[in-house]
């Protein structure tokens, strides 16, 4: 081969991977080779760079992959193997729950909690707005109460409308507000009318 | 190059230069399209692929006649007996194939998947495997298959979640194994692999592929042929613009 013509970068290569893999190299390119100082050297920054690559990987991946890791790898790969042959595992789940399952649509699991915070919300709302009415109320007993009692300081006892009739009506007035303002409607009220200051208790000072 | 390495390449070769002398030519595979598998299909076969290179005089491989000796066990239905054989075929691929997984995915747990992946299928597609096709080149492309497929699908994952640390770890501890009595070699080793994996990614697709089967698989063309299904010539274009490209992006030096 012509000195002044060198390999081309391909036929450099071709040269690479035929000495890498074992295979004859091409007889005038070998030849040109051993000739031409400059192609010889391109050849060495070739071969050089590409197996420089490959040592690089090879050293990086064995060292990742250790022996003991190899064989954990090995044992567990001999596992799912074993695994292989036993038929598919079905996991049984509690009979009641697999019928509602079966049965409750999608659709129906998820608002079931939604309907029930809702519901929770409502009374809760309903709850409060009760509790503030009876509170209000109660401030209306109050004030009337305050502007009878003024008016009773201010009349004479004989005015008071002393007759028998008015007494007991009054009387069952007040024991009407007592019993009401001492025992909530509801059950579920107990608990605000804890927390609500009573008339007696305003009454008291 | 490390010795070690050199003097296993050098062994390789001659078994290969042995092998040809006797066979008249390289082993011949068929050519089947680079595809993923289909769940559960192993590897895919083109009618007629491994028919058309069948030859009853071409002497076998060791892997390639366990592998045969295991798929008469399993027909016969002695499992034990062909998981104890299959062991030894795991024993001689683990380590390459942990090689070839580990530069595709740069992640040591995901290359151990994906190693044990590729073997199990093997083992359960035994029975599908011929033997006109060596063994190595059947398994390597379940195996690089297996991990296209798990490419594929780190893409569609990192497209929604951040990328994990998990690669940097893995060549963290790949350097202070090697390097540790030296932590600024170690770093220097440390951020060259970087170098080097990063600018693989780079490379389109096929590229990749035929770099990593020859460079890290150390296969040869005609063997990442049968892998591929590419021409022969084909993989050394593949080849050659690979490496022209990786000069090119690392300066001339790994």
């Amino acid at each position: 081969m012509n000195h002044r013509a060198h390999l081309a970068e391909e036929q450099l290569f071709d040269c690479y991977l035929a000495e890498r893999n074992g295979e004859i190299v091409d007889p005038p390119a070998a030849e040109h080779l051993a000739d031409c100082e400059p192609c010889a050297a391109r050849y060495s920054d070739l071969a050089r760079f590409m197996d420089g690559l490959t040592e690089e990987a090879v050293l990086g991946a064995d060292a990742v992959f250790t022996p003991e890791r190899l064989r954990a790898q090995q044992q567990q790969i001999a596992r799912r193997l074993e695994r292989l042959r036993q038929p598919a595992r079905i996991i049984s789940f509690p009979s009641q729950l697999v019928r509602r399952t079966m049965t409750a649509s999608r659709s129906h699991a998820t608002p079931r909690w939604v309907a029930g915070a809702a519901a929770a919300g409502l009374f809760v709302g309903v709850a409060v707005g009760a509790s503030y009415q009876r509170g209000s109320h109660i401030r209306g007993v109050e004030q009337t109460l305050a502007r009878q009692a003024a008016t009773n300081r201010l009349a004479p006892v004989a005015a008071r409308g002393g007759s028998p009739a008015q007494i007991a009506a009054d009387e069952a007035f007040l024991s009407d507000l007592e019993v009401a303002l001492e025992r909530p409607h509801t059950r579920e009220l107990v608990a605000f009318d804890a927390l609500t200051p009573h008339v007696r208790e305003v009454k008291a000072p | 190059m490390s010795a070690d390495h050199q003097t296993q390449r050098r062994a390789n070769n001659e078994s290969r230069r042995a092998a040809a002398r006797e066979e008249g030519s390289l082993r011949t595979a068929p050519n089947p399209t680079l595809q993923p598998p289909a769940p559960g299909a192993g590897v895919r076969q083109q009618p007629g692929g491994p028919e058309r290179s069948h030859s009853p005089h071409t002497p076998l491989s060791d892997d390639t006649r366990l592998a045969v000796d295991i798929r008469g066990r399993v027909e016969r239905g002695a499992m034990d007996e062909a998981r104890e054989r299959f062991e030894e075929l795991v024993a001689l691929h683990q380590r390459r194939a942990s090689r070839i997984a580990y530069q595709y995915l740069r992640d040591a747990s995901e290359a151990d998947e994906a190693v044990q992946d590729a073997f199990v299928k093997a083992f359960s597609h035994i029975s599908s495997y011929r033997e006109a096709w060596p063994f190595e080149v059947w398994f390597t492309r379940i195996l690089v298959n297996g991990c296209l497929d798990r490419r594929k699908a780190r893409g569609r994952r990192d497209r929604w979640l951040v990328p994990g640390e998990v690669s940097r770890a893995d060549e963290a501890r790949a350097s202070a194994a090697h390097l540790a009595s030296d932590p600024e070699q170690q770093l220097l080793a440390r951020e060259r692999r970087e170098r080097i994996a990063a600018a693989v990614d780079r490379l389109d697709g096929r590229q990749r592929t035929v770099f990593m089967l020859s460079q890290y698989g150390d296969c040869t063309p005609k063997e990442i042929s049968a892998i591929t299904g590419l021409n022969e010539s084909t993989v050394r274009v593949h080849l050659f613009r690979a490496a022209r490209k990786l000069r090119g992006l690392l300066g001339g030096t790994p």
